[in-house]
């Protein structure tokens, strides 16, 4: 490290919206400033205001939880990391634009000779923000108004509304979101929606009316979110020719429930994964708080991933879920799991695995599907470091079954149902990572296992989606 | 599915013989059914039983959204799903079971227009009662009509299903009449279906039809179904020739064939007796 200087701070990488900068970035080039005052290097500093310049409507209380680390710097590239740290923490609050860093040699009459200043320079967003967009889709267009509040009462929360209007369904979103003062983590949501659903796979119908409220907490390296839900569902046939099992699925239900929902994320990228691992458990209880819908659900997913050479990546999944109902009612089709699909078993069409009527699939009460992936950069490893990298090749095992519980029978005849006419595919394909959140895979793929009144897609697969097998 | 291959399967279907385990759908009988479409269950029931035609009664709470058309009765045929008395003659005929074959053109559209009378009258003015008069809405419909679902979605559905039949009654001009109008005009219609049914047995002469069915279905409910006053069903009870009408079709379409197949509890579906 070489000789620093106070005065020479500002031009360093601390301003600018770029947010990817490291705190290990900010040594580059120091050693070229030349000594114009006084020089701090290895002298104990003491931070005696910190600033916040360019508030409006922020109270200033919540953004002393995300500055009061920058007072306990001892010296000069602690006060440099610790206001870097303190500038991502408030850009974190998603309610500034810019946040620029000023570190200075105080000033006025009680300066000390090693007392330093710090102003964080905020430039806050607007009031209002809006988007609007219009899709089209299959013999269908809508149009999609999004308004956004962000920092609506000055403490970081946040009252979004969105609403979709197309030429066959209407649907909106208004959801209030606030984390507490000093732990963004701990945020409370609620949101009041209606989403309307088509199925073809099942000929269904679904339009939703509902209120939740969610309660989210890190605790240790888990994430815990609590919820609780309260929605009007409402159920109809697709077409006049869907099958009669599904005809009887439809009309008004009320489902109240509480959820649990956990997940450890130690992947280095929620797609693609180089390494790490991948732990979600979901469940749900409904019906003790209200309404007509009683059952208890749980489902889990694991993931794996191993390094190999070359840059190849090994990754195991194991997805299972269990619906169970309670009273005399059964399961209804909007509740139950659904299996296959490009982004799931490989090989079958779209939820079309397991218990079907005259061609429409209805869901089965219990289902584990496991995949076993190599990823490999090759052929494109010479796009390395750009293009390239969005794209890996892939060979998979894919396996599964689903299917409904007699629950007169017992754990160890389930168990073998399970084990009998399980599905599986093999095959390989190329996945392009579609930013952070989706991906898109065509896959040449050889369904086996395949039972009757399966929908199967013998050879070339294209399909996309958020969460995979 | 397109029209043309909708028709297609509907002229298939037709051609199918009439299958032993069809069934008609309506809504719960003891906590759910409303007047109207009790009268219209009992319709088609007596329509199918005049014909012959075997047909299960099931029960379902949602029965009205399982529904093709969204309102009941409806039946399950094959494959085939058809609601409300109309299309259900058709299908029927296209089956080449009627009841009107052997009437003449003139006698037919004689029929037809004392049937649009009691859908127009009748069925009308059994809505009116149970969703535009507020004791009997507060009463008995709202509450029997959102039986089987829970609080809050109880009181969104039936109040829901309230505003949609009182826009109805709006748009054919009948949102501005008093009860005592409407009370009035089933007066008129029955007065009408009296003098047509004079002294003969059945409507057109010694063999029932579709109109026989119609008019049974809802007078029979309207006598055996309590509400909050006893008007409706006294208007009707002041022609004597209409009463025994209905206990003619009774005894001969419901009493007789329960009696004759011995399951009768599954079958009877009608409700109470006039005896």
């Amino acid at each position: 490290m070489g000789t620093v200087h106070a005065r020479s701070l500002d031009p360093l990488p601390m301003q600018g919206p770029e947010l990817g900068v490291q705190a290990d970035d900010l040594d580059v080039g120091e050693a070229e400033y030349e000594p114009q005052q006084e020089v701090l290097e290895n002298k104990d500093v003491v931070v005696q205001h910190v600033h916040i310049d360019g508030l409006g409507r922020t109270k200033e209380d919540i953004l002393t939880y995300e500055i009061a680390d920058v007072f306990r710097a001892k010296n000069l590239i602690d006060v440099m990391k610790k206001s870097h740290d303190a500038r991502q923490r408030l850009l974190r609050l998603g309610i500034f634009r810019q946040v620029e860093v000023v570190i200075d040699t105080s000033h006025g009459v009680d300066a000390l000779p090693n007392g330093l200043d710090v102003t964080f320079e905020v430039k806050e967003l607007r009031r209002m923000t809006g988007s609007y967009n219009t899709m089209v889709g299959n013999n269908e267009g809508s149009m999609v108004l999004g308004l956004k509040l962000p920092n609506v009462f000055g403490r970081a929360e946040k009252l979004t509304f969105q609403f979709s209007y197309g030429t066959k369904e209407t649907s909106y979103g208004l959801s209030f979101f606030k984390p507490q003062a000093g732990h963004f983590e701990r945020n409370f949501s609620v949101n009041i929606y209606k989403v309307t659903g088509q199925f073809p796979w099942s000929s269904l119908r679904e339009t939703d009316r509902g209120i939740s409220t969610e309660f989210s907490f890190p605790i240790w390296k888990t994430n815990h979110t609590l919820k609780w839900e309260g929605v009007w569902r409402e159920l109809g046939c697709l077409a006049r020719t869907a099958s009669f099992a599904v005809r009887e699925e439809s009309g008004h239900s009320l489902k109240s429930s509480l959820a649990h929902a956990m997940f450890i994320d130690t992947r280095n990228s929620p797609i693609l994964p180089k390494k790490g691992a991948l732990l979600k458990i979901n469940q749900e209880l409904a019906g003790y708080t209200g309404g007509d819908a009683r059952f208890l659900k749980e489902d889990f997913e694991i993931q794996l991933n191993k390094r190999l050479i070359w840059d190849s990546v090994l990754s195991a999944s194991l997805w299972g879920g269990l619906l169970l109902p309670f009273g005399d009612k059964p399961t209804s089709i909007a509740d139950r799991f659904y299996l296959g699909g490009p982004t799931s078993v490989r090989g079958f069409s779209m939820y079309s695995i397991g218990p079907q009527s005259e061609g429409d699939y209805l869901g089965g009460e219990v289902y584990w599907a496991g995949g076993l992936h190599l990823y490999t950069p090759l052929p494109f490893r010479p796009g390395r470091g750009g293009f390239g990298d969005l794209f890996r090749t892939h060979f998979f095992l894919n396996a599964g079954n689903l299917c409904n519980l007699n629950y007169g029978e017992g754990p160890r005849a389930h168990l073998s149902r399970l084990a009998e006419c399980i599905r599986w595919s093999y095959g390989a394909g190329i996945v392009l990572r579609l930013g952070n959140i989706a991906r898109l895979e065509l896959n040449y793929c050889i369904p086996m296992g395949v039972q009757s009144g399966d929908r199967i897609c013998d050879g070339v697969q294209f399909g996309a989606g958020i969460r995979f097998l | 599915m397109s029209l043309a291959a909708e028709a297609f399967v509907s002229q298939i279907a037709a051609a199918e013989p009439w299958p032993e385990n069809a069934t008609l759908y309506q809504p719960l009988r003891e906590d759910q059914i409303l007047l109207s479409d009790c009268a219209s269950s009992l319709a088609v029931q007596a329509y199918l039983r005049m014909l012959g035609l075997p047909v299960r009664v099931r029960c379902r709470a949602n029965a009205e959204y399982m529904s093709p058309s969204g309102k009941v009765p409806f039946i399950h045929v094959g494959n085939q799903v058809v609601s409300e008395l109309g299309p259900i003659m058709q299908f029927t005929r296209a089956k080449g079971h009627s009841l009107s074959d052997s009437l003449d053109d003139v006698q037919r559209a004689e029929m037809k227009a004392y049937m649009e009378l009691v859908n127009n009258m009748l069925l009308t003015a059994e809505l009116y009662i149970q969703w535009c008069y507020q004791n009997t809405a507060a009463e008995i419909t709202r509450p029997r009509y959102s039986s089987p679902y829970s609080w809050p979605l109880n009181h969104i559905l039936a109040y829901q299903k309230q505003w949609e039949v009182r826009r109805k009654m709006n748009a054919i001009g009948w949102a501005g009449k008093s009860l005592e109008q409407v009370y009035e005009d089933v007066s008129q219609c029955c007065q009408a279906l009296s003098q047509r049914l004079g002294t003969q047995p059945f409507f057109f002469n010694k063999q029932p039809t579709e109109l026989d069915a119609l008019v049974f279905g809802h007078l029979f409910t309207i006598l055996t179904t309590r509400l909050t006053t006893d008007e409706l069903s006294e208007k009707i009870k002041s022609f004597s020739n209409l009463l025994s009408f209905c206990r003619r079709i009774e005894q001969a379409y419901f009493e007789s064939q329960d009696r004759d197949s011995q399951s009768g509890a599954l079958d009877y579906s009608k409700g109470p007796s006039l005896m």
